[in-house]
């Protein structure tokens, strides 16, 4: 039986029996456009269709609001003590009718930042995340300076640079 | 034009004789090891080019199999491993430049006369000489195999057994020198 | 066939040369395509797309349409074959670098030999067994003449194409002792040895089909084998494994995975063919896949059937008067063909590298005996049936 097995490559057909299973699989279903929903393949066809991240994934930092639209940091300055780049600036000040203390500047110089998330671990409100955004190159140097104020550099919304993949002229 | 190609063909045999010798000469002349080889593989290659002019298919084919495909390729493997240097190599294959000189001469002299009436005499009109009795049924020109065949394992049998044997016996003897040094 | 005289026969050659090259120049590229594709499937990716599926250019805007509407692209699985039109404008305009120490003369000549070597072989592979069309009548100087399916019908074909591919491996050891450089001629060494070794069961397992058939003519063997009235149907057992043994011994002496080593990357760099660029290692590589083709034409028309539809010699089950299958064709030559190519890619997306040790035990413990039990089995079944 053993000198059977070694005559006829049984581990060998196994193992094409695996890929070649592989290769039906993938082969039947990535270029058709019905069996698209059961997508068998790893590769991301990327800037035509939307990537799907991992949800640890960690992009840019957000500042998030409550439902009354409030900003939600208290201004404990812990992300700003935890990080280690110090790319986190935040000025403490006061608001009306708000107990809590309210962040007057919160500035964020993406250009040193890690990604490594201490900032969102340390914080004890939720009022910071890593959002999904990756595409975050820019042409000048003063748009990785971002803040509270302004419309192409705020931390509420997504950065315009990168919202659409493919650039229209 | 047609003239000059038919003539070409005619003398195809001449053609790949006068380059095997270049080749020859080559692999004589050639300083380094290797462009030796080569001179021999381009010898080897015109000599099967002879035998196809002859219309000696299958000769030619077996003589590039085993010469060209097999002993030339070991020959290099050999010579790509021992690596000498110019003025060694020199010294070891330019030794016996006179003997070697007057032995070709010798053996030129005896092959002529030999072969002075193949050579003078009136060309031969068969492809490939078989005793008549072994080629009956034969169409020698387009069954090259078969009339080898034929020649080797029936007329010729014990001779080529006991050439294989010999063969064999160099072998052994090849392997028993390699080995005895680690014994 | 109608007698042709010494011009009409030059020039009918002649084209029959540049109809095989052009066949080859088509080939070689989509082979190149279809390993990028296949391996990619093989290993859950797509493989190349961004050529003719990007974002600029004609089919770009089309594509870009089409991704819109929330549509995969049409003929998206031929996305990614420009390639090789990139490829081959890589190689002819990169820069052709001898190295200082290298042996000038060697160096040039090696790539020439081998690719002479790949090509000179299809001038005995018949594609098909007859003529494929006739030439018109006006045709000048050919015109009425046929347009067979080979270049020429040697009458030892078998073994000229074996002794021409055994010249093949020249070009990889004058080429890698030519560069002057440690790791070629290490790779060259291994391949000079791997080659030897294996063109032995690689012989062995084509005298299978050669005594079964009692032919050594190309086109006539794969006749004879498929459909001739002497053949037992047990001959289909030597046949099929004489078939694995001999796609082996092809994948060896091509340098395929499992068997690269002569370009093992992880111990030797690139092999034989570390110190060539430009064109010089575009003929290397013309050459590796052009005897990929040639393996394959083997092995398709000497076990699995060749110019007829069933393999192993069992064509003789399908009645010749059965209109389409039961007669000879050119596709089905071809159909086999690309099957074995993909085998090829398979088995490279497959199997890792043997180690050198192990690659000579296949060969010569392994291969060898199975061959030689093979071809006695095949004698049995010629003689005493």
């Amino acid at each position: 039986m053993s000198f059977l097995r070694t005559l006829i490559p049984f581990d060998i057909a196994a193992g094409l029996t695996v890929t070649g299973r592989y290769f039906g699989k993938v082969f039947f279903s990535a270029n058709r456009k019905k069996v698209r929903a059961q997508i068998k393949h790893f590769t991301q066809e990327y800037p035509e269709v939307p990537v799907r991240l991992q949800p640890r994934f960690r992009g840019r930092l957000t500042l998030l609001k409550d439902e009354q639209g409030e900003i939600k940091c208290v201004c404990c300055l812990a992300c700003e003590k935890i990080c280690p780049t110090e790319v986190i600036t935040i000025e403490k000040g006061k608001k009306e009718g708000r107990k809590m203390p309210y962040p007057v500047r919160y500035d964020f110089e993406m250009e040193r930042c890690i990604f490594c998330e201490f900032c969102v671990e340390s914080c004890g409100f939720d009022s910071i995340i890593l959002n999904h955004q990756f595409e975050l190159a820019a042409y000048n140097r003063e748009d990785f300076s971002l803040g509270m104020d302004g419309v192409a550099q705020n931390m509420f919304e997504p950065s315009p640079v990168g919202r659409h993949s493919v650039a229209e002229d | 034009m047609e003239h000059l190609l038919a003539t070409i063909g005619r003398n195809m045999f001449a053609i790949f004789g006068v380059l095997a010798l270049c080749g020859a000469a080559f692999m004589v002349a050639a300083k380094s090891a290797v462009h030796s080889v080569l001179g021999f593989l381009f010898t080897m290659l015109c000599i099967a080019g002879c035998f196809l002019a002859l219309e000696a298919e299958f000769l030619g084919m077996a003589q590039i199999l085993v010469y060209a495909g097999g002993i030339v390729v070991l020959f290099l493997f050999v010579v790509m491993l021992v690596e000498l240097s110019k003025y060694k190599e020199k010294a070891i294959f330019q030794l016996q430049t006179r003997s070697a000189v007057i032995a070709v001469l010798i053996g030129a002299v005896a092959f002529l006369v030999a072969f002075r009436d193949i050579f003078f005499g009136n060309a031969s009109s068969e492809a490939l000489v078989l005793r008549p009795e072994l080629a009956k049924g034969l169409n020698v020109a387009a069954e090259n195999a078969q009339a080898v065949s034929r020649g080797l394992f029936s007329d010729y049998l014990l001779p080529f057994e006991i050439l294989s044997v010999i063969l064999l016996v160099a072998l052994v003897g090849a392997v028993v020198l390699a080995k005895t040094e680690r014994v | 066939m109608p007698t042709m005289n010494l011009t009409q026969t030059l020039v009918m050659g002649l084209i029959q040369v540049v109809a095989v090259l052009i066949l080859i120049f088509v080939m070689v590229p989509l082979l190149t395509f279809a390993e990028r594709k296949v391996i990619g499937y093989i290993q859950v990716r797509l493989g190349a797309t961004r050529t003719a599926g990007g974002l600029v250019g004609i089919t770009g805007s089309l594509n870009r349409g089409m991704w819109a509407m929330g549509k995969v692209p049409v003929l998206s699985i031929l996305r990614g074959l420009p390639v090789f039109i990139a490829d081959i404008l890589k190689l002819i305009l990169k820069e052709d670098i001898i190295p200082a120490k290298a042996e000038r003369s060697v160096f040039t000549l090696a790539p020439i030999i081998s690719v002479m070597a790949a090509f000179g072989v299809f001038s005995a592979i018949a594609f098909s067994p007859g003529a494929l069309f006739i030439f018109p009548k006006g045709f000048p100087i050919v015109g009425g003449l046929p347009f067979m399916g080979f270049i020429s019908d040697v009458n030892v074909g078998v073994l000229y194409i074996l002794g021409l591919s055994s010249v093949g491996v020249y070009g990889i050891v004058l080429g890698a002792w030519a560069s002057n450089s440690k790791y070629p001629l290490l790779g060259g060494l291994r391949s000079a040895a791997q080659i030897v070794s294996y063109e032995v069961p690689l012989t062995l397992s084509l005298l299978t089909p050669v005594i079964l058939a009692g032919s050594l003519n190309f086109r006539e063997l794969s006749i004879r084998l498929t459909t001739g009235a002497d053949m037992h149907w047990l001959a289909a057992f030597p046949l099929f494994v004489g078939f694995f043994i001999y796609t082996t011994c092809g994948f060896a002496e091509t340098n395929r995975t499992p068997f690269d080593l002569p370009e093992a990357e992880t111990e030797l760099v690139a092999g034989f063919h570390t110190e060539y660029s430009g064109m010089k290692f575009g003929f290397f590589y013309l050459a590796e896949y052009t005897n990929m083709i040639v393996v394959s034409c083997f092995a398709s028309a000497f076990f699995l059937g060749g110019y007829y539809l069933l393999p192993f010699g069992l064509q003789r089950f399908i009645p010749a008067s059965v209109p389409f299958l039961g007669q000879p064709s050119i596709l089905f030559f071809f159909l086999k063909v690309f099957a074995i190519l993909f085998a090829f890619l398979w088995v490279r997306a497959t199997l890792p590298r043997y180690r050198y040790d192990q690659l000579m035990d296949v060969g010569w413990k392994y291969l060898i005996p199975l061959t030689l039990v093979n071809l006695f089995a095949a004698a049995i079944i010629r003689f005493a049936f």
